[in-house]
């Protein structure tokens, strides 16, 4: 593969969040507004490059009994140096986030990354495809926090798109969308379409179900 | 060196743990004069929306909101006494600090500690809203433990020293999406109005769980609770009880509500 494809791969074909089912709490609890979602999409990226880029460049020295730990220390190290530098330029945005930045470090994809590719592969493809994975998941953040914002809010990035009821307009927005179980909807109607599209991505049951034998009725 | 010495495993990590924190340990020191300012707008924003000199949901820009904030009738509060103590300048005091200071701090008794702080300072920084001549508002510093933190806040009162005329939470790292709850604007919204204090002067105000009927004499005092947040609403109860009892700022609310301050005392003290 040339490394145009391997960023343009994790974006539908092998999306961590739609077909590896990664990642799945934040993109529950922030994508409830746009903003945020922006925002978390370009710090998870940023992580994910610095991350891989790392790793891949001293995977030849890390003993395996160890790489682990080392990993997740550079993660946990370019998390905090990014939750730092958000605090200090984008105060209010980053007070939205509360914990889901910091929590960036216990997120499966990062370290799946890692593990999947940067311990075994040059720096060039790691940056490939830590840049596909993170472009895949914002596209799934940013698809799932319009639809969220726009419908449950009537704004997107806070600006006022449809004129809501209680304000004296036409839109009746549907609260649900604000809490975080509607975009566990959202995903798992995404993860429908896509794989019903893409039957490749269907996985095959773990056990067959037993059909029980029933007696006929009527004998 | 082969990767399965156990010598290399202990250098590798060593050497990444070494260069991880210098990074991080950098990036603290080098964003901390940004991170200061921050919150000193932050705290300065809080402040000034308990004014009620600041119509809600008109912006300020950084500049205008400071030079609000500094025109300010700052007063240096002796918490024992109940009086005003104008010898501490109150553009340097920093309460804060000062409660770990042994010279300018009293350790709490146990058994009036509902707040949990074990140690508080002497002095307090109190606002002082004026309308006229009568003093509008004033805004008490507030602080007690939480579920997982000291909350940090202010409680601004009428001028009768009794009725709550706003509140705030400016600092606090309660559960995210319970606790944290307190910070809402909408929440904050109702303790507006809520009395302190009942008949006999003691504070009694509270949150707690139930619906009560708006109209009914209890009602004067609570705000509902929060749901999934008992012991973070809990502690606010204990933290308003404690700051406005009588080992807090009561000796100073009932001196001010006998002998009402000057405001020309102020104008001296450094206000502009």
């Amino acid at each position: 593969m040339s490394l145009k494809q391997y960023v343009t791969t994790p974006l539908l074909k092998e999306n961590p969040l739609t077909l590896h089912v990664l990642g799945i709490c934040a993109a529950l609890a922030i994508t409830n507004s746009l903003t945020s979602s922006l925002i978390m999409s370009v710090a998870l990226t940023a992580v994910l490059i610095i991350s891989n880029a790392t790793i891949s460049l001293i995977r030849h020295h890390l003993p395996s009994s160890v790489r682990m730990i080392v990993q997740i220390t550079v993660i946990a190290t370019s998390v905090t140096v990014i939750d730092q530098l958000l605090t200090a330029y984008l105060p209010a945005a980053a007070s939205a986030l509360s914990v889901y930045i910091s929590l960036i470090v216990t997120n499966c994809i990062v370290l799946g990354r890692a593990e999947a590719c940067a311990m075994n592969y040059g720096v060039r493809r790691s940056i490939a495809d830590a840049i596909g994975n993170g472009l895949g998941y914002s596209a799934i953040l940013i698809f799932v926090a319009t639809i969220r914002e726009l419908f449950g809010n009537g704004s997107l990035m806070g600006v006022k798109i449809l004129e809501l009821a209680r304000d004296g307009g036409w839109f009746q927005p549907n609260e649900m969308l604000m809490l975080a179980p509607s975009a566990f909807f959202i995903i798992g109607f995404m993860v429908w379409g896509i794989r019903s599209w893409k039957p490749e991505q269907q996985e095959q049951p773990d056990f067959k179900p037993i059909v029980a034998p029933r007696e006929v009725e009527g004998q | 060196m082969d990767n399965n010495d156990p010598r290399k495993a202990v250098i590798v990590v060593a050497l990444v743990a070494v260069i991880c924190s210098s990074l991080v340990s950098a990036a603290v020191v080098l964003l901390r004069p940004i991170h200061l300012n921050n919150q000193l707008l932050e705290r300065s924003r809080n402040i000034m929306q308990l004014t009620g000199l600041v119509a809600p949901g008109q912006r300020l820009d950084d500049e205008q909101m400071l030079a609000l904030f500094k025109s300010l009738d700052m007063r240096i509060a002796d918490i024992d006494t109940g009086g005003f103590d104008d010898s501490i300048d109150a553009n340097t005091f920093d309460q804060r600090r000062s409660a770990g200071d042994p010279r300018l701090a009293v350790a709490v008794p146990a058994n009036q500690d509902l707040a949990k702080l074990g140690t508080r300072s002497r002095f307090a920084t109190v606002y002082l809203v004026w309308e006229g001549n009568a003093l509008k508002r004033i805004i008490l510093p507030i602080r007690g433990a939480g579920m997982w933190s000291m909350l940090y806040g202010y409680l601004a009162l009428e001028g009768d020293m009794n009725t709550i005329a706003a509140a705030s939470f400016y600092e606090q790292t309660e559960t995210p999406g319970l606790g944290d709850q307190i910070t809402r604007p909408d929440w904050l919204a109702k303790w507006r109005g809520r009395k302190v204090y009942d008949d006999l002067g003691d504070p009694v105000f509270a949150v707690g769980p139930g619906r009560i009927a708006p109209d009914s004499p209890a009602a004067l005092h609570r705000v509902d609770a929060l749901t999934g947040a008992t012991i973070t609403g809990d502690a606010v109860t204990s933290l308003v009880h404690y700051w406005l009892g009588p080992h807090g700022f009561q000796p100073l609310l009932n001196q001010l509500r006998e002998q009402p301050p000057s405001q020309t005392a102020s104008t001296a003290n450094g206000g502009s």
